[in-house]
């Protein structure tokens, strides 16, 4: 199976006054999965549209394997049908009067493949989402989870040098989705296809993606690995919405201007350890703490950098963690730790953190 | 992609809008000709034939006063089916709602006929048997305003009937069961939540079955003539047919009367819009039905008493005349004969009619439909500019009643060297033009619920839009294609309003032949013709149930 590298530059698509996206670039690596995430609306399905060629975009350049598919300079739009990329579509799109077999069979049967060859592909195809058994079947008699699987070797079977995923497991259950997840996430490691993936669900976009790309109103804001963007959020944006995490407020007190650690006065009183990504420009005036991160201890804080005393007012039960809202002098802080050591409401504790887990955002 | 769309959509829509607009210009310009010789445009201009109207106020009465009379009694019998159907645990509903639909295939001239073989004054069944057991006068007498209502009636309540229904199996269920958890009664719920909810479809209803009612001409002629009570769409024709024809006169009527049904399918645009609430979601419930217990049968009974008198009962009348030599309801004294149908099937115009109509019905269906398919897509799929020019475009013809568009198709075409007046193509052109309503509604519910990711799936599977075309969107479509088929055959077959005005010696159809017939006071071979015109629209309504259930559980 052949790779392709995808480049965007500069992507901008309109609906008559609305801007749904607003110059975006993008490279996305040949064999790379990279991930589109943001909320209902941040123009990550247009984007992938654009891609596939469903969506006329209105300026930009887009190039897949080095080949220019749209323009606006060279007024150049080439037909979805002429670019060689496959799409999974959030509502499946499994055609109801063909059979599955047919279904699969439909990309290969389009490019004239010998009968074969077709049936054997589409067997391999089959074979890989485990669905082998039900080549004869009417489409229109499959579950949900079924209808995926369909639309999933549909898409690879006739070996596409790019896939393209919109939201493929929002229309599944939980549990479903959290198996596809696994799956999709082998298939796409053992095909090694060039792959972008479109999703509001940013634990499902951590999971599976070698990279991520954050978008909000039509923007980048941030693009990195899964890691990245956890551990090292750039702004507020991204820390909220990927992960949970506590914002405290406050300014940078040495501005030295250099990456790395920087001294950061929270309001409130307590000076705070934390990490500059990039050299601070003085105008940052927050920093975000991973819920998961922070540390509970009934001890009184002793000289570690990072200690905040505070008290808990409340414990929320999840199982598989204990949230804790702990009043504190830099403000409530939400605290998520393991249920294996409970702590009682009311109690007075010391929390801590490290200096490379409280991360300064951009201002 | 996009500059080839855009050139197929301007080519459809200067064909669409010629074919509609062009003959109201000249109905137009006629409707101001007052210079005393027919000739286009007229050589004298002026407001003289609309100040004539004045002079005929009373068929402008007689046509509010049987609209109204009409509207009324086909909104009491469509609501009172739909919620009977829809809300009350009702023993053999399914079979019940089917039937409820059939008088709306029966078409009003077939009822008319068969009622005024019923209860015409003397002659008619009923009276004869009121006669025969000594009554003296006539006990109904159909040829009156109220004969000519109740027609309209029983053949537009259903109409009424699948408007309100729908409304009524739009309405989510939780809306009213959470009045009930807040603790209202039945009846207080029936107040503040049914009634609101449901009152915008039955207005819309109302206003719409208001509409047909005016521009409706087979009734009024068959049962208002004889008794010289005249409305708006028979005063067109008498025009036409004085000698010599008074077309400004008759081109004046229509033009007012089209104005006025515009007007009046623009305030239901108005109400349908701006009513919905949360009423409509597109959605289909099954509502809550409640138990009625005696009373149940009672409300079967009344559905069931509206199938007799809507359906049953004509066709039975026909069935009897048609049988006979002299119509007679006292079978001691009838003559039993089949001439009327040698009449109808042997070699002569009536036969040629019938085969006409059953021509141009498959023709105008395979083509139209063919036409209408592109057109919905364009409508509904394509970003092609424009595409909601041609939506109106497309829907025009409904708000111009069938009689007037008749008159603007015969002066439009005399007027034009082009010789296909008297010919069935411009009988084929115009039932194209009046039936794309009809055809481009029914193709449209099924494109809009066909998912559009099934099609661009298939593009970015590799298809290129033909391919697409033949096979995902066609096979998808092919269940509302069928239907699309049949529904304007029936349409072609049954048509009076536009053919009355555009037969020729060599073009004749079924539905006028049947007029002429009646007028030639044959009503036995009129009524031989008319359950002949039912038998065929009866087997491709047949055929339309039989292939829709396939597909889907929903008749039409």
């Amino acid at each position: 199976m052949s790779e392709a590298r995808i480049e965007i530059s500069n992507l901008v698509v309109r609906y008559g006054d609305v801007v749904a996206v607003d110059g975006v670039s993008l490279t996305v690596r040949q064999g790379e999965h990279v991930t589109l995430l943001g909320p209902s609306g941040c123009g990550k399905t247009t984007t992938l549209r654009a891609i596939a060629g469903l969506e006329e975009p209105s300026g930009g350049l887009i190039r897949i394997d080095g080949a220019t598919v749209y323009s606006a300079a060279e007024r150049r739009n080439v037909a979805a049908e002429k670019r060689g990329v496959s799409m999974v579509f959030q509502s499946y799109a499994v055609w109801p009067h063909m059979s599955v077999f047919d279904n699969v069979a439909y990309g290969l049967r389009v490019r004239s493949l010998p009968r074969e060859e077709i049936a054997r592909e589409v067997e391999r195809a089959l074979d890989l989402v485990q669905m082998r058994d039900f080549a004869r079947r009417s489409a229109a008699l499959l579950s949900g989870g079924q209808q995926q699987r369909v639309a999933l070797a549909r898409a690879i079977a006739f070996s596409p040098r790019v896939l393209l995923f919109d939201e493929p497991l929002s229309n599944l259950d939980a549990k479903l989705r959290a198996e596809m997840r696994v799956e999709l996430r082998d298939l796409q490691r053992r095909l090694g296809v060039t792959s972008v993936y479109v999703t509001h669900d940013q634990e499902e976009a951590l999971a599976i993606s070698d990279r991520v790309v954050v978008m909000n109103i039509g923007g980048i804001e941030q693009i990195g690995t899964p890691e990245d963007i956890y551990n090292r959020p750039k702004t507020r944006f991204v820390a909220d919405f990927v992960g949970s995490a506590n914002l405290i407020a406050g300014r940078v007190q040495d501005d030295a201007g250099d990456p790395g650690r920087v001294t950061f006065a929270a309001e409130g009183g307590p000076t705070l350890q934390a990490w500059a990504v990039h050299p601070p420009s003085g105008a940052e005036d927050r920093v975000a703490v991973r819920t998961a991160y922070i540390d509970i201890a009934l001890d009184a804080p002793n000289g570690r950098a990072n200690s905040i005393v505070g008290t808990i007012r409340q414990r929320l039960f999840h199982g598989d963690f204990i949230q804790y809202i702990v009043d504190s002098p830099v403000g409530a802080l939400t605290v998520r730790r393991p249920p294996t050591e409970p702590f009682d409401e009311g109690a007075a504790v010391t929390l801590s953190f490290a200096p490379e887990h409280c991360v300064l955002l951009e201002g | 992609m996009p500059s080839g769309q855009s050139v197929t959509t301007a080519a459809i829509l200067m064909f669409c809008g010629g074919l509609v607009v062009y003959p109201l210009v000249y109905l137009v310009a006629e409707s101001f000709n007052v210079s005393g010789e027919d000739s286009f445009p007229p050589a004298e201009i002026g407001l003289g034939n609309y100040a004539d109207l004045i002079d005929d106020w009373h068929v402008l009465a007689n046509t509010a006063f049987v609209a109204c009379l009409a509207t009324l009694m086909a909104v009491a019998i469509g609501f009172l089916a739909a919620w009977t159907l829809t809300r009350t645990k009702l023993p053999g509903r399914p079979q019940l709602e089917r039937l409820m639909q059939l008088p709306y295939y029966m078409t009003p001239l077939v009822g008319a006929l068969a009622w005024s073989i019923i209860a015409a004054p003397r002659t008619g069944f009923a009276n004869q048997l009121w006669h025969g057991v000594g009554g003296a006068g006539d006990l109904v007498n159909v040829y009156s305003p109220f004969g000519i209502a109740w027609v309209m009636a029983l053949f537009e309540g259903t109409v009424a009937f699948v408007m309100i229904s729908a409304a009524m199996k739009s309405m989510d269920p939780a809306l009213e069961e959470s009045a009930r958890v807040m603790g209202a009664g039945k009846w207080r719920t029936m107040l503040t939540v049914t009634l609101p909810l449901v009152m915008p479809g039955v207005l819309g209803a109302t206003i719409f079955v208001f509409a047909e009612m005016l521009g409706s001409f087979a009734a009024a002629f068959v049962l208002g003539l004889p008794a010289r009570y005249v409305v708006v769409t028979t005063a067109i024709w008498q025009a036409v047919q004085s000698f010599p024809p008074d077309y400004p006169r008759a081109s004046a009527l229509g033009i007012a009367l089209f104005a006025v049904m515009f007007a009046t399918l623009s305030l239901y645009r108005a109400v349908v819009r701006g009513g919905n609430f949360a009423t409509i979601t597109g959605k289909a419930f099954r509502p809550r039905t409640m138990a009625m217990g005696r009373l149940a049968w009672v409300l079967f009974g009344a559905c069931a008493l509206y199938v007799v008198v809507a359906v049953v009962l004509p066709l039975a009348a026909l069935l009897l005349t048609s049988f006979q030599r002299f119509a007679t309801v006292i079978l001691a004294q009838s003559e039993f004969t089949f001439a009327n149908y040698e009449a109808a099937l042997g070699f002569g115009a009536v036969r040629a009619a019938l085969t006409n109509s059953l021509i141009l019905g498959v023709g105008v269906a395979s083509i139209g439909v063919a036409v209408m398919t592109v057109l919905v897509w364009i409508i509904y799929r394509s970003r092609a500019p424009g595409h909601v020019v041609v939506e109106y475009v497309v829907m025009f013809p409904q708000a111009v009643p069938r009689m007037v568009f008749g008159l603007a198709l015969l002066w439009a075409w005399l007027n034009i060297p082009i010789p296909i007046y008297g010919t069935l193509w411009l009988l084929a052109l115009a039932y194209f033009t009046v039936l794309l309503p009809l055809g481009v509604r029914t193709l449209a519910g099924v494109v809009l619920q066909i998912d559009k990711s099934l099609e661009e799936c298939a593009r970015v599977c590799g298809a290129s839009w033909f391919y697409q075309l033949r096979t995902v969107t066609m096979p998808l479509l092919r269940p509302g294609i069928i239907a699309a088929w049949l529904l304007v055959f029936i349409a072609s077959v049954r048509e009076l309003g536009v053919s009355i005005f555009l037969v020729g010696p060599k073009a004749k159809v079924i539905a006028p032949s049947i007029v002429s017939s009646w007028l030639s006071s044959s009503s036995e071979l009129s009524a031989a013709l008319a359950l002949l015109q039912t038998a065929a629209v009866f087997i491709a309504l047949v055929v339309m149930f039989r292939a829709t259930r396939r597909f889907s559980g929903e008749p039409l």
